[in-house]
């Protein structure tokens, strides 16, 4: 809201600059978004906090000012010289829902002159940006900007049956508003109405059929005060934010309708002439109770952190308008109607707070024993990512929102979390898996020419009543580089396969055997999966193409969760003391013999010696039948307990040759 | 013969060895001179001693020291011009294998973190060691929790569909990791010292400063004792911890719905020091966070005694405190994910 330098002047002598002003707004949390110098005025730009109407009129803030300096407010004086003539004999106002409108004054101003406003009126409104009309509705916004009520003027030759009725309007009930939009309204819309129609939406803005016109001559004066609530519904059902409906959603002083009625008939008389007729007509159905708050004394320490002598909370309340009287250990204080944030005791601390200034109380810590701790994962989360930073792999974090059919593609049977209210229309629903965001990570890069990727994501997935922290790495591109010293080396299924056995092998999980029943979008011959713990392979060459990437790309998807209770706290075991033997042998196998059938069958034998197997070489074609492949696989013995013999490493070897033989019609290569 | 003439004839042999040994050049010529001079059979020096016998008794001893005397300098002279030809000549080998040191060396690829895990680590760090602990909770929520029990009215602007994303009428993304506190006031009594860091989303279209998903972390103490002062000190402590010891906090009033007092918290431009800048506009301030006394009517949603217990509470952007702590001036590159961007963290 705007408020001008001048124009506060009028209300509380301030001792400053408007720069130095705006300083103390700021402590006393009236923040300033801009200060304006206009020749010798100045124009705050303020943004009121929601629980301050009271500060959104020149009073209101001209009030934060004389409790900053300790000045005096002065409140505008009135001249009114009403006629003989009662208003209530020509109008008769009524209020059906006093729920939603708790006063409405009304006065009645006969044979005005309308025309353009004084210069000094129209100055003052251009000043804050409010474009000037005519001389009567200038005045209700400049009443308005003065002490934050709200003003409504009618022709009042125009509203039928002489009667305003504040009633809700009815089920397809028509209206156009000054803006020249025709209104459909429901019941949960307040309107003031005359005995046959609405003529205004209450509380945000008039109607075309009764605004003041150059042939205006009499006219009604509304200043009502409405339920911040509805006013809210009805300005967000229609669309349609007001000078008025901002007002009275953060809730107006409902004992300033009256005195803003009298000050706006005063001034509308003074700049378009008329005959004011005597009375308000006042209808005040439910008055408001009055508010009174009490503060402990031990409570400025208990909750500030430190004692606020007497006078200056005192001097703080009686600058703000507070009555308080002293009480056995402390304040009982009597609220003004204006402050509709206060009730209670935190609220009175708060004020002191404000204006005692935060700054002047101490900073100390809270005193307590005991410890800290992090989330239970996030030690086995901190491991996770140092090993993948360790593997080459980047974390990413994309945004969660996806579109419904991307994500069907990868997770056709789960139901995703739609939002009523996406941004657009390709982010409607949150993200069931982590592949869709890394394959348009993937796109981005690539897309920017950097194709050798490793990523990863330990984020969330959504489903229709749950989610949970996932993890994905992906690679595409080259491992190595070419460089001057070595070849490049592109990334491969046997690369993200050890890279998956690295991290299994650092959570000491067991890998167990493969099943093969990996989702479709991997490549069918180059996936596997470990049960519900990880699938990982290459992606299918459709799904690569659909997402626009040119290089094949590899993916591993953990259940993170299984990962982390899979995780098993190994002991760790000697160093053995006596030498291990190595063996060497080159197989030749009928080709589609896998690589898990010769480990079966040399495991198979059961020689408790043998510590390891190893393959480390494969030859497709060679001095062998076509139909073959030849297979190097070493074999590690080692006793804990004695040194090997070679005798007993031969018969070691024979059983194992013998099974691969029996078992796989394996031949040893000479 | 006399003495004198074998003797000179000594030193003629020592004077020729000087003169041989100046061309020794690699360790085959040495072995040449070794056995030109002291060969066991034919050595020049080995020959003439083989004259001591030809020599009067008392002429022998005379001689024979020489000829010893001789022999050790010749002996000794050969051992140096071996050791100095073995060095050289392993140097040589060394040289040979010597590489352009000043090529690149074979890179390693390494991951990296990204920056918003490098600071909410941080973050989380700097909390649990001053007696935090971290707490979290689901990221699609219940009004009730997101907005009723932190003392949003009905109707408040925060809750409007502009604003917050709807999944349906009572279900939402969380705007703030708020939900948090509550629903840890519902599992246990005070004392409560947490932080919630976490994921929050609002309607906001993509722009340098904002996102429509963000980080925030927020902090909440509740216990006998509690005061504003205690609020200050901690944002105090906090961010000369994450900031450095030189910067400052300050508090200016607010309002947010769940806290009275309510402040924004600034500190002191991280860019200048607080003498005024680009970034802080001049002023030598910069909003992190909002912070208040825990609103007493979040009590009554937590069955919690309100006269007994008081708390504090704040929340500021981990994005926002990643983007000060790297001087990132775009919040998009955060969630482009772009490896150009990303290799720069550790």
């Amino acid at each position: 809201m705007k408020v001008g330098y001048r124009w506060l002047q009028e209300f509380v002598d301030i001792p400053e600059t408007p720069q130095q002003l705006a300083d103390r707004f700021t402590n006393v949390g009236l923040a300033v978004d801009a200060l304006e110098i206009a020749g010798s005025d100045a124009v705050f730009e303020l943004d009121v906090a929601t629980n301050r109407p009271d500060c959104l009129s020149h009073l209101g803030v001209a009030r934060e000012i004389a409790a900053i300096y300790g000045s005096e407010l002065r409140t505008p004086k009135i001249q009114l010289p009403e006629a003989e003539d009662h208003a209530a004999d020509i109008l008769s106002i009524s209020i059906s829902d006093p729920d939603l409108c708790a006063r409405y004054c009304g006065r009645y101003i006969a044979g005005v002159k309308i025309g353009p406003s004084p210069d000094w009126l129209k100055a003052r409104l251009e000043l804050l940006g409010v474009r000037p009309i005519n001389n009567v509705a200038d005045v209700t916004n400049y009443v308005m900007l003065e002490l934050g009520q709200p003003l409504h003027a009618f022709d009042a030759d125009t509203l039928a049956g002489q009667q305003i009725i504040v009633r809700r309007a009815d089920f397809d009930e028509k209206m156009t508003t000054l803006d020249e939009v025709e209104r459909h309204l429901n019941p949960s819309i307040l309107v003031i109405a005359d005995a046959e129609r609405a003529i205004a939406v209450a509380g945000v803005m008039g109607g075309a059929d009764t605004e003041i016109s150059s042939a205006t001559k009499n006219v009604l004066l509304e200043s009502a005060n409405f339920d911040p609530l509805s006013i809210r519904k009805t300005s967000r059902a229609l669309g349609l934010t007001t000078e008025a409906s901002y007002r009275f959603e953060r809730g107006a002083d409902v004992e300033m309708a009256r005195f803003a009625c009298d000050r706006a008939a005063a001034l509308i008389q003074e700049v378009a002439g008329g005959t004011i007729f005597r009375d308000v007509i006042d209808v005040y159905p439910r008055r408001r109770t009055p508010v009174t708050a009490t503060l402990r004394r031990k409570k400025i320490q208990g909750f500030l952190g430190a004692p606020v002598e007497d006078a200056i909370v005192d001097g703080i309340f009686r600058r703000l308008g507070f009555k308080s009287k002293h009480s056995r250990n402390g304040w009982t204080v009597e609220v003004p109607s204006h402050r509709i944030d206060i009730s209670r005791e935190e609220d009175l601390l708060d004020e002191i707070a404000r204006h005692h200034g935060l700054d002047r109380f101490p900073s100390t810590l809270p005193k307590w024993s005991g410890f800290g701790s992090h989330l239970p994962v996030e030690s086995d989360e901190r491991f996770l990512r140092s090993r993948l930073a360790a593997a080459g792999y980047s974390e990413i974090i994309p945004m969660a929102f996806s579109d419904e059919s991307t994500e069907r593609k990868f997770r056709p049977q789960i139901e995703p979390v739609k939002l009523i209210n996406p941004m657009a229309e390709n982010e409607a629903v949150l993200r069931t898996s982590l592949i869709p965001s890394m394959l348009r990570t993937i796109q981005w890069n690539t897309y920017h020419g950097i194709r050798d990727l490793q990523l990863y994501e330990l984020g969330k997935v959504y489903w229709d009543g749950g989610e949970a922290r996932s993890l994905i790495m992906a690679a595409t591109g080259a491992l190595k580089p070419k460089g001057v010293h070595e070849a490049e080396r592109e990334f491969g299924f046997y690369d993200i396969k050890g890279d998956v056995e690295g991290l299994l092998r650092s959570f000491n999980v067991a890998m167990q055997a493969g099943v093969n029943s990996v989702p479709a979008y991997y490549h069918p011959g180059r996936s596997v999966r470990l049960g519900d713990l990880v699938v990982f392979g290459e992606l299918h060459p459709d799904y690569v193409r659909a997402h626009k990437v040119r290089h094949r790309i590899y993916m591993a998807e953990f259940d993170v969760q299984l990962l982390f209770e899979s995780r098993i706290r190994g002991s760790i075991e000697a160093v053995p003391r006596f030498p291990s033997i190595r063996r060497d042998f080159s197989l030749l196998l009928s080709k589609g013999i896998k690589y898990a059938e010769v480990e079966q069958a040399v495991r198979s034998v059961a020689i408790p010696e043998l510590a390891g197997v190893e393959p480390f070489d494969r030859l497709e074609s060679g001095p062998f039948p076509e139909s073959k492949y030849a297979l190097a696989i070493s074999l590690t013995y080692q006793s804990a307990d004695r040194t090997l013999t070679d005798d007993e490493v031969d018969l070691f070897d024979r059983r194992i040759l013998d099974s691969l033989t029996e078992r796989l019609g394996a031949e040893l290569r000479q | 013969m006399s003495s004198s003439d074998g003797i000179g004839k000594l030193r003629a042999i020592e004077r020729q060895f000087d003169r041989d040994r100046i061309s020794v050049a690699d360790l085959k010529s040495l072995e040449d001179i070794r056995t030109r001079y002291l060969s066991r059979k034919a050595g020049l020096l080995t020959l003439e001693l083989q004259s001591l016998g030809k020599l009067p008794k008392d002429q022998r001893a005379e001689f024979g020291r020489v000829a010893n005397e001789v022999k050790l300098r010749i002996e000794a002279a050969l051992d140096t011009l071996q050791a100095t030809i073995a060095d050289r000549e392993k140097q040589t080998a060394l040289g040979r294998e010597a590489l352009d040191v000043t090529l690149p060396g074979n890179r390693r690829r390494a991951g990296h973190r990204h920056p918003l895990t490098i600071i909410r680590n941080e973050i989380e760090d700097i909390f649990v060691s001053m007696g935090y602990t971290v707490e979290d909770g689901p990221e699609v929520e219940n009004t009730y929790y997101n907005f009723d029990a932190l003392n949003f009215p009905a109707g408040h602007p925060a809750r409007d569909p502009r604003d917050t994303f709807y999944v349906s009428e009572h279900m939402i993304l969380r705007t703030h990791t708020s939900p948090v506190q509550v629903r840890t006031m519902e599992k246990i009594q005070p004392p409560v010292r947490i932080i919630c860091p976490g994921r929050v989303f609002r309607r906001d279209a993509f722009d340098p400063t904002h996102s429509p998903m963000f980080h925030q972390v927020e902090c909440l103490v509740v216990d006998e004792g509690i005061t504003f002062a205690d609020l200050k000190g901690t944002l105090e402590r906090f961010h000369k911890r994450f900031f450095g010891e030189k910067t400052k906090t300050r508090l200016r009033p607010s309002f947010f719905p769940f806290v009275e007092p309510g402040a924004e918290v600034d500190v002191s431009c991280v860019f200048c020091d607080g003498s005024g800048c680009r970034v802080c506009k001049g002023t030598g301030w910069i909003e992190v966070m909002g912070a208040g006394m825990v609103h007493p009517n979040l009590y009554q949603f937590v069955n919690y005694d309100a006269d007994k217990y008081t708390g504090f509470a704040f929340g500021g952007g981990i994005d926002r405190y990643t983007a000060l702590k790297y001087n990132i001036n775009d919040l998009q590159l955060f969630f482009q994910n772009d490896i150009r961007f990303l290799g720069q963290f550790a």
